[in-house]
C-alpha cells in the first residue's frame, strides 16, 4: 500500500515531529529517516499515519477516548514490524521505537518490554 | 536518613537498574513499614504479593505486561502487588478492635468498652458497613493505600527507588493466584534507581493555598515562609523540576535501555 503523498505531509507526522522538537529542544535531525520507517510500517499496517491514529481513538463527550483493543493492535503490528527491520536486535527494537515515538506523540500512551 | 529527608527524596522512579537485585531483608523492611501503618478498627486491608521479576517464570511475566505497562516491569527486578482484602472485616468480627481494648490503646476515657465492641461495633457498624460496596471501597481502599504510602517511603529510606503503577486488575490476581475477596491495588516497583536519584527534581505540586484551609473551606491556611525555609534545611523541600541535564540523562536512559524518544 503506497501513502497517497509524502508522508512529512500527513497532519499527525507533523504533530510527532513537533512533539519531538517540544521534548527535546531540538530539531530531530534525523527526521527524514525515523518517516521512511513510519511509511514501512504504515505499509505492513494498511493504512496511512493519520488512519493508524484515528483508528486508536474515539471522539467522546468532552474529548477523546483511546480505543484500548486498537492500541493493542497496533502494539502488536509494531512488534512483528520490528521483527522484519534489518540489523541486530538493538536495530530492530530501534526501528520499532521509532513507530512506538509516532504514536506516543500523538498522544497514544505505549509501552514495550525491554527486549519486546 | 531522618523522616523529611525521606518525603522530600521520594519520588516516582522509573528508571530501574534491571541488572541490580534487591537485598530480601529491603523487601521485608518495606513490608514491615506497611504493617505498622494507622489502620482503622485494625483490621489491616493491605495485602502484598512479592514477586522477584527473575523468579517469575516469563510466560506469567508476559501475562502481567500491557501495552501500557510493559518496560516498567522488566525494567525493577522487584514488583510488589498491594490488594485490598475486602473480606477481612466479615472474617475478625471486630476481634482485632477488641485487642486494642486489651491492650489499652482504646479506653473507657475515649467511650471505648469490651462490651461496646462486641455488641454494637462489628453488629451493628461494620458488618452493615461491608454490605454498602461504594462507600466499604473507599474506606477500604483509602486505609490500604495508607499502608501502601508507608511502604513506599521506607523503600526510599533503605535507598531504593520506586515507584506506585496501576496494574490491570484482573490480570493481575488471576496470574498470581489471589483471593477472589482481594480487589488490585497497586504494584508498587522496586530496584535501584538508573536514573539520578534527584530524578530531574522534585515535582510540582499545586499550591499549598489551594490545598488546605484554616477553619472553613475558602480560607486558605496560610503557608510560613519560615517554616518552608525550616523544611528547605531538612531536606523535605527541594529543588523543583526540572533540574538542569534532565533532558540529557533521559536521552541517555532511553539510548541505554533502546527506549522510544
Amino acid at each position: 500500500m503506497g501513502l497517497e503523498k509524502p508522508v512529512a505531509g500527513y497532519a499527525t507526522v507533523q504533530t510527532w515531529r513537533k512533539g519531538l522538537v517540544e521534548q527535546w529542544g531540538e530539531e530531530p535531525a534525523d527526521f527524514d529517516r525515523r518517516a521512511a520507517m513510519l511509511e514501512g510500517f504504515c505499509d505492513l499496517a494498511g493504512r496511512d499515519p493519520d488512519g493508524m491514529i484515528e483508528d486508536c481513538t474515539r471522539e467522546v463527550e468532552g474529548g477523546k477516548r483511546i480505543r484500548i483493543k486498537a492500541r493493542r493492535e497496533y502494539s502488536e503490528k509494531i512488534a512483528e514490524f520490528q521483527k522484519t527491520a534489518g540489523g541486530d536486535a538493538r536495530s530492530q527494537g530501534r526501528a520499532g521505537n521509532i513507530v512506538r515515538s509516532f504514536f506516543i506523540h500523538n498522544g497514544i500512551f505505549m509501552q514495550a518490554g525491554l527486549n519486546d | 536518613m531522618e523522616f523529611k529527608e525521606v518525603v522530600g527524596r521520594r519520588r516516582s522512579i522509573r528508571f530501574f537498574d534491571p541488572e541490580k537485585p534487591v537485598e530480601r531483608e529491603k523487601i521485608q523492611v518495606i513490608l514491615e513499614t506497611a504493617r505498622l501503618a494507622s489502620c482503622a478498627v485494625n483490621a489491616h486491608w493491605l495485602r502484598a504479593i512479592v514477586v522477584e521479576r527473575d523468579k517469575l517464570p516469563p510466560e506469567k511475566l508476559n501475562q502481567l505486561k500491557t501495552p501500557v505497562a510493559a518496560l516498567t516491569l522488566d525494567l525493577a527486578p522487584v514488583h510488589i502487588y498491594f490488594f485490598c482484602d475486602l473480606g477481612i472485616v466479615n472474617k475478625i468480627k471486630g476481634s482485632r478492635l477488641r485487642e486494642l481494648v486489651d491492650v489499652g490503646a482504646l479506653a473507657p476515657s475515649h467511650g471505648w468498652s469490651h462490651k461496646f465492641v462486641d455488641d454494637f461495633v462489628y453488629p451493628q457498624i461494620l458488618e452493615p458497613m461491608t454490605k454498602n460496596l461504594q462507600g466499604y471501597m473507599a474506606a477500604a481502599m483509602a486505609d490500604a493505600g495508607g499502608a501502601a504510602h508507608n511502604a513506599l517511603l521506607a523503600a526510599f529510606d533503605e535507598g531504593l527507588g520506586a515507584c506506585l503503577n496501576t496494574p490491570n486488575p484482573a490480570l493481575t490476581s488471576q496470574v498470581l493466584g489471589a483471593p477472589a475477596d482481594w480487589v488490585s491495588l497497586w504494584v508498587m516497583l522496586v530496584g535501584y534507581p538508573s536514573e539520578s536519584w534527584e530524578a530531574g527534581g522534585q515535582r510540582p505540586r499545586p499550591p499549598f493555598e489551594e490545598l488546605y484551609f484554616d477553619g472553613e473551606y475558602g480560607k486558605p491556611f496560610p503557608r510560613d515562609p519560615a517554616v518552608v525555609e525550616r523544611l528547605k534545611a531538612a531536606k523535605m523541600i527541594q529543588e523543583p523540576a526540572p533540574l538542569p541535564g534532565r533532558r540529557d540523562e533521559i536521552r541517555r536512559l532511553s539510548e541505554q535501555y533502546g527506549l522510544p524518544e
